[in-house]
């Protein structure tokens, strides 16, 4: 299984792809995107199983990025791991059509919640 | 008989009001932004770190990262410490990743980032709808405000750090700035 990581900070690519692996999650192959316009190139160049975004990035957000795969047509699984968990936020990720949001901080815990049935 | 009417005594209210300006302290407590704060630490540092709410002198050197929050109630949420305890947190983020030597942007997106996880969760305990802004590092910005200010200072592996939410609308006016007697403003 391929899942794609996006978030404008690496430092915080790497807490996701470290938290993945504290989850059990340790032996998927893992690609990283520095913000939502890489985020949906690689979608279509990487044919990721999963993505993990981010919201709030520079060039392109989160949500948007989700938008702009819906209307291209990717049915892609979509989750955000971001640092706002607000009703009104979560609204607008379930409306884009995201299986969840993850707020930070997170432990392995919150990643086994969410991911369990969505990864194989 | 008509009744006469009185105009309402001025206590400043009206004015408060007509600017739909709240001060972040009757918003949100110091043991809330210290929560926040303990959780964050807890996530992203490691869960044996811990914040000691003892407040400390600054070093002269200091580095600040904050995120801006825009809506009814606009400021920043501003984490500021000595650069080099800045360093020591990116490393400990960072942990086995972490390069020899460290350039300002590595500590630049980790201190970034924490300042966006605590400052995303202030946003979250503030009445809504609001924005929050990409993280920004580099010298702390002004305190426009000084009541304005909700801060907690703590140490962290013995160093001083300390978490201000501060509002970043100019000065909220008083009364002797108001020339107009009945409170109107311009």
């Amino acid at each position: 299984m391929k899942i794609l990581v996006a978030d404008d900070s690496r430092v915080m690519r790497q807490i996701v792809i470290r938290t993945l692996r504290q989850a059990g999650y340790d032996d998927h192959e893992i690609v990283e995107a520095e913000d939502g316009a890489d985020a949906l190139a690689k979608v279509s160049s990487e044919e990721p199983d999963l993505v993990l975004s981010d919201w709030n990035m520079p060039n392109m957000s989160g949500l948007e990025c989700l938008q702009a795969l819906r209307s291209a047509g990717s049915r892609v699984p979509f989750g955000f791991v971001t640092s706002e968990g607000s009703p009104d936020m979560r609204e607008k990720a379930a409306n884009a059509g995201a299986l969840f949001l993850i707020a930070k901080p997170f432990t392995a815990d919150t990643f086994t919640e969410h991911l369990d049935g969505v990864i194989a | 008989m008509t009744a006469v009417q009185h105009p309402p005594l001025d206590t400043g209210e009206r004015r408060r009001t007509g600017d739909a300006r709240t001060l972040i302290t009757s918003l949100i407590d110091p043991a809330t932004v210290e929560a926040i704060a303990v959780d964050a630490w807890v996530a992203l540092v490691g869960e044996e770190e811990l914040l000691v709410p003892v407040p400390g002198d600054l070093p002269a050197d200091t580095l600040s990262a904050w995120v801006d929050v825009v809506g009814p109630w606009t400021g920043s949420v501003v984490l500021t410490t000595g650069r080099q305890t800045a360093a020591d947190l990116t490393r400990a983020l960072l942990r086995e990743a972490a390069p020899e030597l460290l350039d300002h942007e590595d500590v630049a997106d980790a201190f970034g980032e924490i300042a966006n996880v605590v400052g995303g969760n202030v946003k979250a305990a503030l009445p809504g709808p609001s924005t929050l802004g990409l993280p920004e590092v580099g010298p702390a910005p002004a305190v426009r405000h000084p009541e304005d200010v909700c801060r907690i200072d703590v140490l962290w592996r013995g160093q001083p750090l300390a978490v201000s939410v501060q509002g970043a609308l100019p000065s909220l006016p008083t009364p002797h700035d108001n020339p107009h007697p009945n409170g109107a403003s311009l």
